[in-house]
């Protein structure tokens, strides 16, 4: 379980820029949520994916992870039990390194990096599985350099890559929106797919409202650092597109957008 | 695979083209690596070369000049050495210490003898054992402290700047130190480690009211004289040199060694090798002690200096 | 033409040895992308260890290793300095160089030579077993080619293990390594201190290579390997089979087989750095050609 309480955000803090974003945010994510979060350009939700894994510091509140307080835990210590997948497709993976050694990497996560060899070659066939079940054919491309596929089949591999190894958490960060939208369908089903499988708690954030609506089983709308929408469960299902997009309609026109 | 072949092209070229300057040759080549261009190190060239005529060898008859410059780049020194060592040249020719230092590293087990010049210590280069010759320029310090004395009667201390890494230097500040006292002279030095650092050296020791400057042989001093005596005149202090050409530039005077004449020098014990008089084996490096006094009347009537009877029918005017 | 195979074996070796330095500066400037400058210091460091222990006696070939062993210190140094204290990498890299300068000379006193009675790893009794038939500067190659394959090799070694992968992986995108929960910072002082052991050996081998340590022997060494890591680099860009590693060697005999042509062909030194220059260009220029339509990748 993922608590997020009374946190504070300010961003460039006592300079004439200061902007305060979160003044006592709260959200909790039980194990097994599949969460979606939408909303419009800087109402927060890519700071709050930030401040769960520590990659932006907070100035207030505390983020715990199974009630353990991890808020002063440094942002690598933390990708021990989260794995993310970026927007762009580029960030997932090492450019320079074969689809085998960049997956290789991601089997290796929690365990020291020693002298062993890096490939394991006993693990070649499962790859080769998890591969296939793309439908992508990465499956042959295990010596391909990563830099040499495309962005689809980048942003496959690193969700593979990032939920090859026991997690408590994904993340996934606007992970479709640099695809065209025939990939991104197939990479959206695909997580899903995964999700589903490993049965991972997942906080999703996406401009796609129809994705928001039709995964996961909880969905918040987020506006100036607040939430201004929340559907859960049976509630979710019965939410159409249509009725978010209304609510976010709202929030534009009152910003001026 | 065209890739290939024109990384192949390259190398074979660039081999290809060492044969230009490699063929065997009558004439016996000297080989004369100098570690950068600097005036005083081409003098030593230069007498070099008019040491070996001195001696009654022609050259393109007797003997055949490969003169090659370092740039003041050890790299490039060894580089310089070992073409010299792959060619069989006759004597191989080191102008200051690290030129010739490379050409004994390339020389180890080849019969090339070596002979160098401009080097201050030879022994703690490790340059005076084995089939190697040639002479040290040891700064005449006694004769420096003595000039200075005797021009400016008054005077109490002497600034010097050096830098902390030239090991010529360092041996100079040391007996600089060493003898002053003995002519009534305290020494104020300072230490740089690099060229930029000089003149805030210079003001330092302004600002500190020495009486005069002295310049070694260091060449980070001697490479921005100019500038140094830009202050110097301005604030009225006179500055002394250890060579000719500093005092060509506008130092006061100088006790220092004849460049021309330690290259004669040289270039004479070079000869006894190529005649077969002797072996630079068996023939021990020699100290210069002779030393020129040089003038520059202009610099000293600027600064109302005068240079004693004694000291001014010895001297030469080298002012321009 | 035994004058001319002389001074090809002398270019050579002297490229051979200078690889070391070259895959030093690969492990930084081309795997971590880190342009570390540490390299002017820790090369003359090499030597100035190395120079003082062969003058007291100690075994050739534990210089070397002590010689690594400070050049590893001195890439931990600015590692530490650029991860842990937040100094940017081109200045970390300065701050330890400069440092390193005066420790230089701290270490050796002054510049310091080596006499020709003191064994060096190319005279002394276990290289003379093995190698002792053959002249000097046929040892000094041998000697200088098994040093730079043996690296190499190890280097390729450590490049397939897990840690080498991780090090691989933080030059090409660093925010991957933190999400595989491993601390960037940690992975980019490791790959330091490995490239400056090997700079520092550079610097050790020169030293009983010429029998001297000289203080300013450091300056311009980065340069050196910078050039020939986009040399070699860029020469072999499009040849699959020829390794990294190796094709920095061959960019390392290479860059000194320019100088001894310039040399050979009687060009002045004052010229040797702008006819260095020039090729340099030229083949970067021809490296780029090939590469165009090919999508560079940032």
């Amino acid at each position: 379980m993922l608590e997020l309480r009374d946190i504070v955000k300010i961003y460039n803090p006592g300079t004439i820029t200061e902007m305060c974003l979160f003044q006592g945010f709260n959200l909790t994510v039980a194990d097994g949520d599949f969460l979606s979060i939408v909303g419009s350009n800087g109402s927060g939700k890519t700071s709050l994916l930030n401040i769960i894994c520590g990659s932006i510091p907070v100035e207030g509140g505390q983020v715990l992870i199974n009630g353990e307080d991890i808020t002063k835990m440094k942002e690598y210590r933390r990708y021990g039990r989260i794995g993310r997948v970026y927007q762009n497709p580029a960030m997932g993976s090492c450019p320079n390194l074969t689809l085998l050694e960049n997956l290789s990497l991601a089997d290796n996560k929690g365990r020291p990096f020693g002298l062993k060899k890096g490939i394991n070659k006993a693990r070649r066939e499962y790859y080769r599985e998890q591969l296939a079940a793309l439908g992508l054919g990465l499956e042959d491309k295990l010596e391909v350099k990563m830099g040499a596929l495309s962005g689809g089949q980048r942003q496959a591999a690193a969700l593979i890559m990032a939920t090859l190894t026991p997690i408590d958490f994904l993340i996934l960060d606007e992970h479709t929106a640099a695809l065209d939208p025939k990939t991104a369908e197939t990479i959206m089903e695909l997580t899903d797919k995964v999700i589903r499988e490993k049965k991972l708690t997942a906080i999703m954030v996406t401009h796609n409202l129809r994705y928001a609506v039709e995964y996961g089983n909880r969905l918040i709308m987020m506006d100036k650092g607040q939430i201004v929408l929340e559907k859960a469960g049976a509630e979710k299902e019965a939410t159409t597109v249509a009725d978010v997009l209304h609510i976010f309609n709202e929030i534009s026109i009152e910003c001026g957008n | 695979m065209m890739k290939k072949i024109i990384a192949v092209a390259v190398i074979l070229a660039i081999f290809a083209t060492f044969a230009a300057g490699c063929g065997s040759k009558k004439v016996p080549v000297i080989g004369i690596s100098q570690y950068g261009e600097h005036a005083s190190l081409d003098n030593c060239r230069e007498g070099f070369i008019q040491g070996l005529k001195d001696a009654g060898l022609a050259e393109g008859k007797d003997f055949t000049i490969d003169y090659q410059n370092a740039g003041f780049d050890d790299d490039i020194a060894t580089q310089i050495a070992q073409t010299f060592s792959a060619n069989n040249v006759a004597i191989m020719v080191g102008i200051a210490t690290p030129a010739a230092t490379a050409c004994f590293a390339a020389a180890e087990d080849k019969d090339i003898p070596v002979v160098f010049t401009a080097i201050t210590d030879p022994v703690k280069a490790k340059l005076d054992k084995g089939n190697i010759t040639g002479t040290s320029d040891k700064l005449p310090v006694d004769a420096q402290l003595d000039l200075i004395r005797k021009i400016q009667p008054e005077a109490k201390t002497i600034g010097i700047i050096y830098t902390t890494s030239e090991p010529n230097s360092v041996s100079a500040i040391a007996e600089y130190e060493e003898k002053a006292p003995q002519y009534g002279f305290a020494i104020e030095s300072i230490g740089v480690t690099q060229q930029s650092e000089v003149t805030l050296a210079v003001d330092t020791l302004l600002s500190k009211g020495v009486d005069c400057f002295s310049n070694l042989t260091d060449n980070n001093v001697v490479g921005v004289l100019p500038s140094i005596l830009e202050k110097t005149n301005e604030a009225k202090v006179p500055v002394y040199g250890s060579e000719v050409e500093q005092v060509k530039i506008g130092c006061v005077a100088a006790a220092g060694i004849d460049y021309i004449a330690l290259g004669i020098q040289t270039g004479k014990m070079a000869a006894k090798i190529l005649k077969g008089e002797a072996t630079a084996e068996n023939m021990p490096y020699e100290t210069i002690t002779e030393f020129n006094y040089y003038i520059n009347s202009a610099a000293l009537a600027e600064m109302g200096l005068e240079v004693p009877a004694e000291i001014a029918e010895k001297a030469i005017e080298s002012g321009q | 033409m035994g004058s001319f195979f002389d001074l090809v074996v002398g270019t050579v070796t002297q490229g051979l040895i200078y690889a070391l330095l070259s895959l030093g500066v690969y492990i930084t400037y081309r795997i971590l992308d880190f342009p570390d400058l540490t390299v002017d210091g820790s090369f003359p460091l090499g030597a100035a260890v190395a120079a003082v222990l062969l003058t007291r006696g100690v075994s050739p070939y534990l210089t070397l290793i002590v010689a690594m062993a400070v050049g590893a210190l001195a890439g931990l140094v600015t590692g530490v300095i650029h991860v842990k204290l937040g100094v940017r990498d081109l200045l970390a890299g300065i701050i330890t160089m400069t440092g390193l300068f005066s420790i230089n000379l701290q270490i050796a006193g002054s510049n310091l030579a080596v006499d020709r009675a003191t064994d060096t790893i190319f005279t002394a009794a276990p290289t003379m077993a093995l190698f002792g038939a053959m002249p000097l500067i046929y040892r000094k190659l041998v000697v200088s080619l098994i040093l730079a394959v043996v690296f190499k090799l190890i280097l390729d070694a450590y490049f397939s293990t897990q840690s080498g992968l991780l090090l691989r992986a933080v030059g090409d995108n660093s925010t991957l390594v933190t999400t595989l929960a491993k601390d960037k910072g940690s992975v980019k002082i490791l790959g330091l201190v490995i490239s400056n052991t090997l700079v520092a050996l550079s610097g050790a081998v020169v030293c009983h290579e010429q029998r001297a340590f000289n203080s300013t022997m450091g300056t311009g060494q980065v340069v050196f390997g910078l050039a020939t890591v986009i040399i070699g680099t860029t020469l072999f860009k499009n040849l699959g089979f020829v390794k990294g590693t190796t094709a920095v060697i061959i960019g390392s005999i290479l860059y000194k087989a320019c100088i001894q042509v310039a040399i050979s062909l009687g060009l002045p030194a004052n010229l040797l750095k702008l006819i260095t220059a020039v090729l340099f260009l030229i083949i970067l220029v021809l490296g780029n050609r090939r590469k165009s339509g090919v999508n560079a990748n940032a």
